[in-house]
């Protein structure tokens, strides 16, 4: 079968932390590298296939956007590879607008940069501008936009240029509710179509009335991953669990996760985070 | 070498994507002024006003250039060849700023990221032209600077000097996002090879050491500065003085290849190094 549309195997994503700008010189001059290592995603695995609508959960820093920046390929991995079958689209809440420039001016400066030819753009204009309902201000300059029409726009551009996967980082949380609904339509129109979804947010009800699967990441690790009936309870169970930790809990969990992403602990090793109770 | 074509390759088939994004960055230079597009004739005809004051009246006391019976006001010989340096100027600042200044903006890995720094250079291109425009017009009221066959080099000059611009932009932009004292570098750079190059004062040969005559030479701006002069005031042909015509396209060719081996090189780590 090749319904599988994101194959992710191995995939890390490490950074170095530098303590002064001296240490990323040495670190480019020496052949090994200097500074301290930071691991923002470990050891990822997972596969997603046609009409998967797939929730990515965790708590700040567990590597979502990390994730979401690897998949959507602004950031190539250090090791391990992304397979893909098809055209990516990501939106962000900062997606990529000019703020001197028009509504108008920028949706064809973000297609030309998303790869439309001239013909495909004229085709494409008069569709966004329809989704993002913005009226008069698709002639003004994206300054004077306010924060909910900058999102529309963003979010209009990348559904209307038809992706096969779309990758959605906490873009929905900016919109109201009509246009975050309108949003969830036209995402269960591209489930029905067969496209993969990534859906990104701390709104579990979002998640919850949208996601069939949920990729739970703790520390740049996958925690667990399943359909979101059996994933989700658990997680918000962690949360409930993670709230309740008294500070010296709160402080030896961070410890440990530190430790785990300067790559001294060994992959796959559990965090106690039960047995802090 | 593969790099080389690679990057050539870019260049030719995002040649669309190229033109159109030059001209959003022009637009957007020039979105906040009421006057747009009039500074980049206000700020050169200061600059000239300037440079004319000092050097012309000032130091040569208004004497003009070039040997007897081919005598070139002052005033025209600057003006033909500072044109060029308005230009080159900021296109090699800009150009080596382009990559880091705007890879957040560009939304996805498959992008031509060599084609950042051509447009980011194109867009200074422009104003440039009409510039030029504008200039070969107010000569042909004066006695110098004709419109002749000339002129036909223009066009020659101007891709030699976006030749030069855009490889020397692969290698200072490349390295620019890796360190940012590139950037610092470059500028106090430009602002040495001003002087280097004979826009504001007329090197006499016979008068200079010979190490300074081989550093004008070398220096391959000077080639373009005195190749624009060569073309408006209808002085020679591009093919008169062929060995410094192929030293020329020999020293763009190396910072070629080596600016896009680094450039290919680095790409792929570019956003780490934000």
């Amino acid at each position: 079968m090749s319904n599988q549309t994101v194959i992710v195997r191995d995939v890390t994503k490490k950074y170095k932390m530098y303590k002064k700008p001296a240490e990323k010189l040495l670190d480019i001059i020496l052949p090994k590298g200097y500074g301290e290592d930071f691991y923002a995603i470990q050891n990822i695995s997972f596969e997603a296939n046609q009409g998967d609508v797939i929730g990515i959960v965790g708590v700040n820093g567990s590597g979502k956007s990390t994730l979401s920046n690897l998949i959507s390929g602004i950031i190539p991995p250090t090791s391990g590879t992304i397979e893909l079958n098809g055209e990516v689209s990501l939106i962000a809440i900062a997606s990529g607008l000019n703020n001197e420039l028009t509504g108008r001016e920028n949706i064809e400066l973000k297609c030309l940069m998303l790869g439309f030819s001239k013909q495909d753009i004229k085709r494409l204009e008069p569709e966004i501008i329809e989704f993002a309902e913005i009226g008069k201000f698709i002639d003004q300059p994206v300054k004077k936009y306010s924060s909910g029409m900058k999102s529309r726009l963003g979010f209009a551009i990348s559904v209307t240029v038809n992706p096969d996967i779309l990758v959605i980082d906490e873009a929905l949380s900016v919109g109201d509710q009509t246009f975050a609904d309108k949003c969830l339509d036209k995402m269960n129109e591209f489930k029905e179509q067969g496209k993969t979804i990534f859906f990104i947010s701390h709104s579990m009800g979002q998640v919850k009335k949208f996601c069939e699967k949920i990729l739970w990441l703790e520390y740049g690790e996958v925690r667990a991953y399943g359909p979101m009936k059996e994933i989700l309870p658990k997680y918000q169970e962690f949360l409930k669990e993670y709230k309740a930790m008294s500070k010296e809990e709160k402080k030896r969990f961070k410890q440990q996760v530190q430790l785990k992403q300067s790559g001294q602990n060994k992959p796959g090793d559990k965090l106690q985070t039960s047995s802090a109770k | 070498m593969i790099s080389a074509f690679k990057v050539l390759n870019e260049q030719i088939n995002s040649f669309y994507l190229m033109i159109r994004l030059s001209m959003y960055e022009l637009k957007i230079k020039n979105n906040n002024n009421y006057l747009g597009m009039l500074w980049e004739v206000i700020n050169p005809a200061i600059q000239v006003a300037v440079y004319w004051m000092v050097f012309g009246m000032g130091i040569r006391q208004g004497r003009s250039v070039g040997t007897a019976g081919h005598e070139v006001p002052f005033l025209q010989w600057l003006v033909s060849g500072i044109i060029v340096w308005f230009f080159i100027s900021p296109a090699i600042l800009n150009g080596s700023k382009a990559i880091y200044t705007r890879i957040k903006i560009i939304a996805k890995m498959n992008f031509p990221l060599s084609v950042i720094p051509s447009y980011v250079i194109f867009s200074i291109f422009y104003p440039n032209v009409m510039l030029l425009a504008l200039i070969a017009v107010i000569f042909q009221f004066t006695d110098h600077g004709k419109i002749s066959l000339y002129y036909l080099q223009l066009p020659y000059y101007m891709l030699a000097a976006i030749a030069l611009v855009f490889s020397l932009s692969l290698i200072t932009s490349t390295l620019s996002t890796i360190v940012r004292d590139v950037q610092m570098f470059v500028q106090s750079i430009m602002r040495m090879l001003f002087y280097v190059t004979p826009i504001l004062w007329v090197p006499d040969p016979k008068k200079l050491p010979e190490f300074i005559n081989l550093i004008l030479k070398g220096n391959p701006f000077s080639y373009i500065v005195e190749g624009y002069r060569d073309a408006m005031l209808s002085r020679a042909w591009f093919f008169e003085h062929w060995e410094h015509t192929l030293y020329f396209w020999g020293f763009v060719l190396v910072l070629f290849i080596i600016g896009s081996a680094l450039h290919v090189k680095l790409r792929n780590r570019f956003v780490d190094y934000l």
